[in-house]
């Protein structure tokens, strides 16, 4: 049902009317027409026009030439980020961390979800669930604060603990190797509350009689929790799970951006720290848009797909 | 099976829930107490260790400091102001569009709608938006802060949806009793759309307060940095200064700017702690009240990324 309400249907406009009808009905709907007319020039300006912009991924852009007038480069800097050894390192990074997300982070709000569902006394579901609201409406840049302090080596709260239990104190954030599972327990620990929101709605929905009914029948906690509970989330969970996929090249750029530091390099720069990267800071523009276009492509292709499949799977897509 | 022993099992079950989701929250909410506790600590006693949930040396200095500090009130002037902004002009649009979306019959509306989606689909990427940026001269300005974020597509498919659950009978009659189109959406559309319209305003408002991207890469005036950006900048700082290992008290700030910034008597660490807990507190005093409205919102919402 969620995915009914996210769907985008298009009324058919009916055909076959003479020109003149047609024009009388645009005429009667020109306010409706006035009232997205600020929207479509925002979107041609701050969205179409910088995809005409990519056009600069196969140009040498010099500014005072502009899109069109800057020399053709054709594949070239494709060529260069395909030949390029970081390249494969950032792409390596990105669908591991993305990965990673997926495999961990995925079903941690299912699991709030089925617990807070557990909670009988509405009230004190109340809480839980605005608690768990709590990390998602704050700012990556206040999480990676939070972490910064927590995790100090200089009286951090993690390491105090540690220096009490004779251990030496370690810089967390500086260490490649923690450096996934940090970005794995945060993300968790932002997302999870939100995340859950979808499952407890799609909970909800549950007829109680059916419950009631198997336990006539002498069915426990778990028989109900799986032959009940969990088949009603399986259509819920199947699309969240295929378009997550689709976004598999995105790893969360505010979030890995905050958190890496020069000695994590190796393990934490992906394709949009890169992007960014080569891109303002070191002002590579036809570079550092070819590899943003090469994302952005494979994204379309991905969403595309997945949404096909979806359709054809569970009769449910974005569009 | 004697529903006795059942009911014993359910009490070991739900004790155990509850005992974990207590856990699970005490997690969610302890980074902010602690923070809490040191933004009410001296902050030289503060390095010396040992404040974990409440402040061993009370002082309110720390936030005087912070809100006598004119670039840090300046920046929270300009995340305020431009969160208003933002959040008025973009329900105000995203509404329009909306409502025009939700015409039923309207002509073109396939295309129209794909017009919009497809911009949710591909879009052009950070290099050639950073040149729109240039070539339209809105970097290093107010603008900058407004202009880009006033439109998201999936607040408005959030609104259309709810539009769309609003009886047509309701402006048919008004259309018929002669009410212009302006008319029937000031009149009816929007009154009775209260609960979207607050979503889509926390929503982008929240958004809004919390971007540093825009202040980071595409404003270089510090006096037009907003909150968010300025405590990115002040971690940056920091993290610098623990990497290289140069003093525990981080610096960095006063280096950065000592000359406007006045941190005689309190730490730039502590200073950070409090600029945190200043940033967090309107997001903590908005979002419960509008929990029963936003949930239908993260539905559409949720299959964003």
């Amino acid at each position: 049902m969620i995915v009914n309400e996210a769907k985008i249907e298009a009324i058919p406009i009916p055909e076959k009317k003479t020109k003149s009808d047609v024009w009388a009905k645009v005429w009667r709907f020109r306010h409706a027409y006035l009232f997205m007319l600020p929207a479509v020039i925002w979107y041609l300006v701050f969205s179409y026009y910088p995809m005409y912009g990519v056009l600069i991924a196969f140009k040498d852009f010099k500014y005072n030439l502009g899109i069109l007038g800057s020399p053709w480069e054709g594949l070239r800097f494709f060529k260069q980020f395909l030949n390029d050894s970081n390249f494969y390192s950032v792409l390596k990074n990105t669908l591991s961390i993305s990965g990673l997300k997926l495999l961990f982070g995925f079903p941690a709000p299912l699991i709030l979800a089925l617990m807070l569902n557990a909670v009988m006394r509405s009230k004190v579901k109340r809480i839980f669930q605005t608690i768990s609201y709590l990390p998602h409406f704050v700012s990556w840049v206040v999480v990676v604060t939070l972490m910064q302090k927590i995790l100090s080596p200089n009286v951090g709260l993690v390491n105090d603990i540690r220096e009490k239990m004779g251990l030496d104190a370690i810089f967390f954030m500086g260490l490649p190797k923690l450096f996934y599972p940090l970005v794995i327990s945060s993300d968790i620990w932002k997302g999870i509350g939100w995340g859950s929101i979808i499952y407890l709605a799609a909970l909800t929905n549950i007829d109680p009689h059916l419950y009631e009914a198997a336990e006539m029948d002498g069915a426990g906690r778990w028989s109900k929790l799986f032959k009940i509970t969990l088949p009603t989330l399986v259509p819920t969970i199947g699309i969240l799970l295929i378009f997550s996929l689709s976004g598999i090249l995105n790893a969360g750029f505010d979030q890995i951006w905050l958190m890496q530091t020069p000695a994590t390099l190796s393990v934490s720069e992906i394709l949009d720290t890169y992007v960014l990267k080569t891109g303002i800071q070191q002002g590579q523009f036809a570079y550092s848009t070819a590899i943003g276009l090469f994302k952005s492509a494979i994204s379309l292709v991905l969403i595309i797909t997945v949404n096909k499949v979806a359709k054809k799977v569970s009769d449910v897509s974005l569009w | 099976m004697g529903t006795r022993r059942l009911s014993a099992a359910d009490r070991i079950y739900s004790s155990l829930n509850y005992t974990v989701l207590i856990i699970f929250c005490l997690t969610a909410l302890y980074p902010f107490i602690y923070f809490l506790a040191l933004s009410f600590n001296d902050g030289y006693d503060a390095m010396k260790g040992g404040i974990y949930l409440y402040p061993r040396v009370f002082t309110l200095e720390n936030y005087s400091k912070a809100f006598n500090n004119p670039q840090i009130l300046n920046a929270f002037w300009i995340s305020i102001s431009r969160t208003v902004i933002v959040t008025l002009c973009s329900v105000m649009l995203t509404s329009m569009l909306a409502y025009g979306l939700s015409r039923k019959g309207l002509p073109g509306r396939k295309y129209i709608v794909f017009f919009f989606f497809f911009t949710t689909l591909f879009s052009g990427g950070l290099i050639p938006t950073f040149i729109l940026y240039r070539q339209i001269h809105i970097i290093d300005t107010y603008w900058v802060l407004v202009l880009p974020v006033l439109y998201d597509f999936f607040n408005a498919i959030v609104m259309k949806t709810f539009f769309d659950g609003i009886p047509p009978s309701l402006s048919e009659s008004a259309r018929i009793d002669g009410a212009s189109e302006m008319q029937v959406f000031a009149r009816i559309i929007l009154p009775l759309s209260m609960p979207v319209l607050a979503t889509i305003a926390l929503f982008v408002g929240v958004g809004v307060w919390n971007d540093w991207f825009t202040g980071q890469f595409f404003i270089s005036k510090e006096s037009l940095q907003p909150a968010a950006t300025f405590l990115n900048k002040m971690i940056s700082e920091a993290s610098f200064q623990t990497m290289t290992g140069s003093g525990s008290s981080g610096s960095g700030i006063q280096n950065m700017s000592q000359s406007q910034m006045e941190l005689r008597g309190v730490t730039p660490e502590a200073l950070r702690m409090t600029f945190v807990i200043i940033i967090t507190t309107p997001i903590l005093c908005v979002y419960p009240f509008l929990q029963r409205f936003f949930v239908k919102g993260v539905l559409v919402g949720s299959l964003k990324e």
